[in-house]
């Protein structure tokens, strides 16, 4: 057992480096981290649908050169409703609990709502109490509850976060927005 | 068939077989598209991927299945096909030419299908579980070892019956794989006749025992019998361990002929099968001691976790064998469950059989929601809750016997000389078809309550609307004002259980409890609103239907006194107006319980959890607004005054006595008065002291009621 992998790493914040998907050269980075860190077997083909067709919803964190964590996600047009898809997240065992992995789900979610997403979704593990709080902490609900939705007989929630509709506001205070929330023209009035 | 091809294939060398020509029909003609194939290997570069109109990128990516033999061609697999893991030894029949060897390893057979039986009830397919099973897929060859075979037979057809409960309950959407039987060997000929096979078995291994039980004190050998196996100490151990394991499948197999007889006829029977199941398990159990004992091999630590008594690995399984047929054989391996689990597992299946079984089938649709929901309490699996859904809804009748539509009339206090050609002189179309959509919410209803948890929540969501649609358009006339009135009531009883299910499923989080007992307060007061009109009008009826006597004190008493399961209601909207309130006040006044968010607001995740109650209108103005209005002004100070928790104590304790005979009720009583009472207690706490002590810490746990929170205050 590698004694090293097991300890902490020593950073400071502003050290970690982020970046948005760049290209093929970032792929194995990704394929690498998913494949050490997630239980689920995909093919270069899965991730490729990914990268290609929403590179903007990517995003890598680096220390010193090395690749610490990932975020893979697309959107797209579902039941009416634009929405966007949280597929991967991952952060090394190391650089955990530092907020790294908030900060790329972050960037992404930002990406998705300039983009003109109405609301964002992913599914995870009931028992996944370090997923379910960071979700919780950026404004997701347990929308539902999907009984053995994995195959060793674990439930999922399908988490969903849904973006303020102008029109609909109570006037109440608005959190940290950034410019996207006031731009109308991109957002379906539905 | 295609079993052979494939090892035709794999001995030939990588020479293709040739095609051979398919004969044209009235509605096929068939053509060779190897070339076009084999062009368009060719002119797909490295790394790409056929999409199309009709088949998108999402669905060629979604189509590669890694380590699935049916779409990963570069899988390697130890066996190409069953008729190739049998020649090479897989599945021996007799397995041993040693008799010892042969029994033990048979009762590991036994036991280990067990596990997978096991295995594929909690989810998993037939085809990794159950049909793991080399024998079983060739049941044919085991004609000759009479134990093996009678078995196997018993096997297969528990489970085809067991998949036909499941099947016809059609309830089974998240468990899907459960019903997944494509190209595995289901049907025998002659399975109707395996328990009479299995009857000759065990009435052939008694007399084994009961002689070599003889022999010991008599010394009196019979000529005829065959001992099971050479070494005389083991016989009557092993005679045992089959006994109970056979006795076990036959009852077993005759609890699910017995429950699937029409109008519960077969339940009182079911239940005697029922016991006599769960003594062989017992007995099965207590075997473990002697195979373990005889199995030679040194107790390991992990025995817990073997899939068989003995804990030896049961020889003839292999699960990969079916990877490439077409029932789902998900590329992951499973874990079959331990032999212990699995044994676990059937106790309490049978248990919650037998509580089906009891039931008395009560016509009153009432009780029988309450039955429901009581039963769900234990959280049966899939094959108890199928049972229990083809009980109830049989022919479109409830219990296959009282049609649904005088199940309605009687829930909602229609008096009794309403008949269906009463409804029918009333005869516009539009009512009738109401009449008959009405039948199937019921329906649909009653479906809905005995699936999972989780899945069932969703569909309650959903119908609400349905039901809602019953009250915005009614064009009522006044012989339906009674069917209205109960179908309010029920509305807001889904809507009740919609709310519940959340807490249940732990779909909240601790910052979102105050709206959603909030919503849950707005919900109950309208349910309790129904029923009390429910009530009121039925009397009302009845009073002028009967005849005209005085009105005598006790008749005036009881009008104006309000109905016990009322009361019961205003119980329950105490303790969520109480705990609105607390949770509201503890935000406004300590600022906890609040959760902001970069992207979203409050607002946000009230509309999303709320979404299909508001859709359906229920109830009528309910919104974020009014919600925020409610609860801006919550205080500790006044709070203290007007204690909603001492209302429900108060309240609880009044209406016990009329529930004596009801220990459901009174338990449920019980726990609304702890919940009321610690409450209560910590209300005036943090009334007193919050301001304070800023080291005081209040969280809420489920400690008293699945519904209703605790407040529990500590000092961290």
């Amino acid at each position: 057992m590698d004694a090293s992998s097991e300890e902490k790493a020593e950073f400071e914040g502003e050290e970690i480096e982020y970046l948005s998907y760049g290209g093929e050269h970032h792929l194995p980075l990704i394929m690498s981290l998913v494949d050490q860190e997630l239980s689920e077997p995909y093919s270069i083909f899965t991730y490729r649908y990914f990268v290609y067709l929403w590179p903007q919803l990517s995003f890598l964190a680096f220390h010193k050169g090395k690749c610490v964590g990932t975020v893979v996600c697309k959107m797209g047009e579902h039941r009416n409703t634009f929405r966007g898809y949280i597929a991967m997240l991952v952060v090394i065992k190391p650089y955990r609990g530092r907020g790294i992995a908030t900060e790329l789900v972050t960037r992404s979610i930002r990406m998705m709502m300039e983009s003109g997403c109405e609301e964002v979704t992913l599914e995870a593990e009931v028992t996944n109490k370090g997923a379910l709080a960071l979700y919780g902490r950026l404004g997701f609900i347990r929308a539902k509850r999907l009984f053995h939705y994995y195959l060793n007989g674990v439930d999922a929630f399908r988490l969903k976060l849904l973006f303020p509709r102008q029109e609909l506001h109570f006037s109440g205070p608005m959190m940290t927005n950034t410019d996207a929330s006031h731009e109308h023209t991109d957002l379906d009035n539905t | 068939m295609a079993d052979k091809a494939v090892s035709e294939e794999a001995s030939m060398d990588g020479q293709a077989p040739k095609p051979t020509s398919i004969p044209v029909t009235d509605n096929t003609v068939w053509a060779d598209a190897s070339p076009l194939l084999d062009a368009a290997c060719i002119g797909l570069r490295y790394g790409e991927l056929i999409h199309g109109d009709n088949f998108n990128l999402f669905a060629a990516m979604s189509a590669l299945e890694i380590m699935d033999p049916k779409m990963d061609s570069g899988i390697v697999c130890r066996y190409y096909s069953i008729d190739e893991a049998i020649e090479n030894g897989a599945a021996p029949v007799p397995i041993s030419l040693d008799s010892t060897i042969d029994v033990q390893c048979t009762i590991d057979i036994m036991d280990h299908l067990l596990a997978c039986e096991a295995a594929w009830h909690k989810g998993h397919s037939l085809a990794q579980t159950v049909f793991s099973c080399i024998y079983l897929l060739r049941l044919d060859r085991t004609a000759s070892h009479a134990l093996l075979h009678s078995y196997g037979r018993v096997i297969r057809a528990t489970c085809k019956a067991v998949l036909s409960v499941v099947s016809d309950a059609r309830t089974h959407e998240e468990e899907d794989l459960f019903t997944m039987t494509y190209g595995l060997p289901l049907n025998g000929d002659g399975d109707e006749k395996c328990l009479s096979m299995l009857n000759a078995v065990e009435e052939t291994i008694s007399r084994q025992l009961r002689a070599c039980k003889a022999t010991s004190s008599k010394r009196r050998v019979s000529e005829d019998l065959e001992p099971l196996q050479y070494n005389p100490n083991l016989e009557e151990g092993f005679c045992k361990a089959l006994l109970c394991r056979l006795r076990f499948r036959k009852h077993f197999f005759h609890v699910l002929t017995c429950m699937k007889r029409p109008q519960g006829r077969g339940l009182e029977l079911a239940r005697k099968h029922i016991a006599s199941c769960i003594s062989e398990l017992e007995f099965i159990l207590k075997s473990a001691e002697f195979l373990q004992s005889c199995s030679g091999e040194s107790c390991e630590d992990d025995i817990d976790d073997k899939t068989t008594a003995s804990g030896r690995e049961p020889i003839g399984f292999d699960a990969s064998l079916n990877s490439r047929l077409s029932a789902p054989t998900p590329p992951r391996a499973i874990k079959i469950l331990s032999w212990k689990k699995a044994v676990e597992y059937f106790v309490k299946l049978l248990h919650d059989l037998d509580v089906i079984c009891s039931y008395s089938l009560d016509p009153h649709l009432e009780n029988l929601l309450r039955f429901v929901v009581q039963f769900q309490k234990s959280q049966p699996d899939l094959v108890a809750r199928s049972h229990l859904q083809l009980l109830l809804v049989q022919d479109g009748k409830l219990y296959g016997r009282d049609p649904i539509f005088a199940v309605i009339t009687k829930a909602a206090a229609l008096p009794e000389a309403t008949k269906n050609h009463d409804i029918q002189k009333n005869e516009s179309i539009l009512q009738l078809g109401q009449c008959y959509y009405i039948l199937q919410l019921v329906m649909n209803l009653l479906k809905i309550l005995c699936t999972n948890a989780a899945w069932q929540r969703r569909k309650l969501g959903k119908i609400l609307q349905d039901w809602r649609v019953i009250y915005l358009q009614n064009i009522c006339m006044k012989i339906f004002q009674h069917i209205l009135i109960w179908v309010e009531e029920q509305t807001y009883w889904i809507a009740c259980r919609f709310l519940m299910l959340g807490f249940e499923l732990e779909l909240y989080s601790a910052s979102e409890y105050c709206m959603v007992y909030w919503y849950s307060y707005a919900v109950l007061i309208k349910l309790a609103e129904k029923t009390h009109l429910k009530m009121a009008v039925s009397y009302d009826t009845a009073k002028r239907k009967g005849k005209k006597k005085r009105d005598s004190p006790k008749d005036l008493v009881r009008e104006s006194r309000i109905p016990p399961a009322v009361l019961f209601l205003q119980c329950y909207i105490c303790l969520a107006e109480g705990l609105t309130m607390m949770l509201a006040a503890l935000r406004n006044e300590f600022m906890i319980l609040q959760s902001p968010s970069p992207f979203n607001t409050e607002q946000e995740k009230f509309v999303q959890h709320f979404e299909l109650l508001q859709r359906a209108c229920i109830p009528d103005h309910a919104s974020y607004l009014s919600f925020k209005e409610s609860t801006t002004h919550a205080r500790f100070s006044t709070l203290v005054m007007y204690n909603y928790f001492k209302d429900a104590q108060r309240i609880a304790k009044e209406v016990k006595s009329s529930f004596s005979n009801d220990p459901d009720r009174l338990a449920e009583l019980r726990k609304l008065e702890q919940v009321a009472e610690h409450n209560s207690v910590a209300l005036n706490l943090i009334c007193r002291l919050g301001a304070l002590d800023p080291s005081l810490k209040v969280s809420f746990e489920f400690s008293h009621h699945p519904f209703f929170a605790t407040a529990v205050v500590r000092r961290s």
